[in-house]
């Protein structure tokens, strides 16, 4: 399934359930902007090729075997 | 135009440690002249937040005291510096660029100055830098905006943005800056002095302002890439105090330095570079090859690798991560950003947390092909460090029109991609563009190459001299 992109209002409405308020209309560019700057990480085909056994911690582990030899 | 720095401040670092070792010059005369050019260069490029003179002359006067006793002194004894305003001091205030921390007094000191203080070195006092360290033009709403002392009408680079200029200036022998995506490399850059971007965990983060905690790291600007590693020597190792530290040995980084790089291989890709650098970037960071060749360099063509979707991998992790270091003052009191930091934090808020987490995931596979790819027949791997020439502050301002947004994002292209990765990269001077303003050369290594790094950037510089050029005098 293709994925979606944020619209204004899902951006509004995902800020408001954490307490941050928007001025009218900024949800809208808050949307296209995070369309520029995230769109290439959410469509890396790097994603579909992750195992299930790597975690959000297994850098600090990575940093160590990826040093020069 | 270029200028000439005489007396005390024309020295390098290294130099003038030295001079005060062998007793040739005193902390105190070494301060006075940081001050005397403290006075004229602060209004036209408005580097410091504070001055803290009287402290620094008394703080040069207990080092000229230990030095003449022939006590044991450290390798930076009666050395002035200054530093990003994001350092803290125990009762002392820390603004960190902002008005929501502006007289904030911190209670703990950060663990990085705490290493100069071991070191001798003094502060002179507070450098100016983008509101809690997020940009990277060198506007600031609350604090003034900092200016290049090569051209006041362009940006010195963000974050680290009074790092930049004091050091370029010659206000200071040398400073600390954060790089969470490319702030200590921006201001480096655009401001014709070498910094180091360090590994992630080498350096200790403990009481310095947080931002991002997967991509924070502290770094020193400094005249040259000998200068920085006596900083980097001083600063670097394990803190218990920082939970995302490493225990990895620490180098002899200046020990390291070398004239020849026999045997050092380079990787770059001059057709990426003449495609996507503007002509005068491209012929600077293609000359700093073929002179890295001349000092025994052996230069490998490697296809560079996919910044743009790494750096979006880091634009992933920044927004989420400081969106959540904010979130309190974000839900009480927004009004108290300036709207375009306002408008970065707000963005954060809307990445979900699982796309956010998946990209930590892919961080140790995607670190993993970069060395066994990009660096597979290479140690170093170099790319300009902005593929534009530096902009102008009314262009990367509010008033900046429809390329305002394509510029921000290309100072830091060619950066944020090494933030993600955690690695370390070396920024040097390579040039100046027809404007005068000065071009950057960046070399970015494996986990932990600092010391590979700071020796290919000294012998590059002992064959080139764009890093001994001073911005100049102001009338």
């Amino acid at each position: 399934m293709a994925a979606k992109q944020l619209t204004g209002d899902t951006v509004e409405t995902l800020l408001a359930v954490q307490g941050v308020g928007l001025a009218p209309g900024r949800g809208e560019r808050l949307a296209q902007g995070l369309k520029a700057s995230i769109g290439a990480s959410l469509e890396d085909p790097a994603r579909s090729e992750l195992e299930l056994d790597a975690e959000p911690c297994g850098f600090v582990l990575g940093l160590q075997q990826c040093k020069a030899k | 135009m270029q200028g000439e720095v005489t007396g005390p401040c024309g020295m390098s670092l290294a130099q003038a440690a030295r001079a005060l070792r062998e007793r040739r010059i005193s902390s105190r005369e070494l301060v006075a002249a940081c001050l005397a050019r403290i006075e004229r260069w602060q209004p036209r490029i408005n580097a410091f937040v504070a001055v803290e003179a009287g402290a620094a002359l008394e703080a040069a006067a207990a080092a000229d005291a230990a030095l003449a006793n022939a006590a044991a002194c450290g390798a930076l004894a009666g050395v002035p510096l200054a530093h990003k305003d994001m350092f803290y001091r125990a009762g002392r205030v820390s603004n960190c660029g902002s008005r929501i921390r502006r007289g904030w007094i911190a209670k703990a000191t950060s663990g990085a100055l705490e290493r100069l203080a071991g070191a001798g070195a003094l502060q002179l006092g507070t450098l100016s830098m983008a509101e809690f360290a997020y940009g990277p033009t060198g506007h600031n709403d609350h604090w003034g905006d900092c200016r290049n002392p090569w051209n006041p009408a362009y940006a010195p680079g963000g974050s680290s943005s009074g790092s930049g200029a004091a050091v370029a200036a010659r206000l200071a022998f040398g400073a600390l800056g954060s790089d969470t995506g490319g702030s200590v490399r921006v201001p480096a850059a655009v401001c014709g002095v070498s910094g180091l971007k360090t590994t992630w965990g080498r350096v200790s983060r403990h009481a310095a302002m947080p931002l991002c905690p997967s991509l924070d790291t502290v770094g020193p600007l400094a005249r040259s890439a000998e200068d920085c590693a006596h900083l980097l020597a001083a600063v670097a190792g394990f803190d218990p105090r920082d939970p995302l530290s490493a225990q990895e040995s620490v180098g002899d980084y200046v020990a390291s330095l070398k004239t020849q790089l026999n045997g050092t291989r380079v990787g770059f890709s001059p057709t990426w570079i003449e495609r996507d650098a503007e002509p005068e970037v491209a012929a600077a960071v293609l000359a700093a090859a073929a002179a890295m060749r001349s000092v025994g360099a052996t230069l490998v063509e490697v296809p560079p690798p996919d910044v743009d979707t790494l750096s979006a991998h880091c634009m992933v992790v920044m927004q989420a991560e400081s969106s959540a270091q904010h979130a309190r003052w974000m839900r009480e009191r927004p009004a108290d950003y300036s709207a375009v930091v306002r408008a970065r934090l707000e963005a954060g808020f809307a990445i979900p947390a699982a796309a956010y987490l998946e990209t930590l995931r892919l961080r140790a596979p995607l670190l993993e092909r970069f060395c066994s790819a990009t660096l597979r027949e290479a140690e170093l791997y170099l790319l300009p460090a902005m593929n534009i020439r530096a902009p102008t502050l009314e262009q990367t301002g509010p008033g900046g029109g429809p390329q305002m947004p394509r510029l921000l994002g290309e100072l830091t292209r060619l950066m944020r991609w090494v933030n993600y990765l955690g690695v370390p990269a070396l920024v040097v001077p390579c040039g100046f563009d027809t404007r005068g303003l000065p071009i950057a050369a960046q070399l970015v290594g494996r986990p932990f190459t600092e010391a590979a790094l700071l020796a290919a950037g000294h012998a590059y510089q002992q064959a080139t001299d764009w890093h001994r050029r001073a911005p100049p005098e102001p009338s």
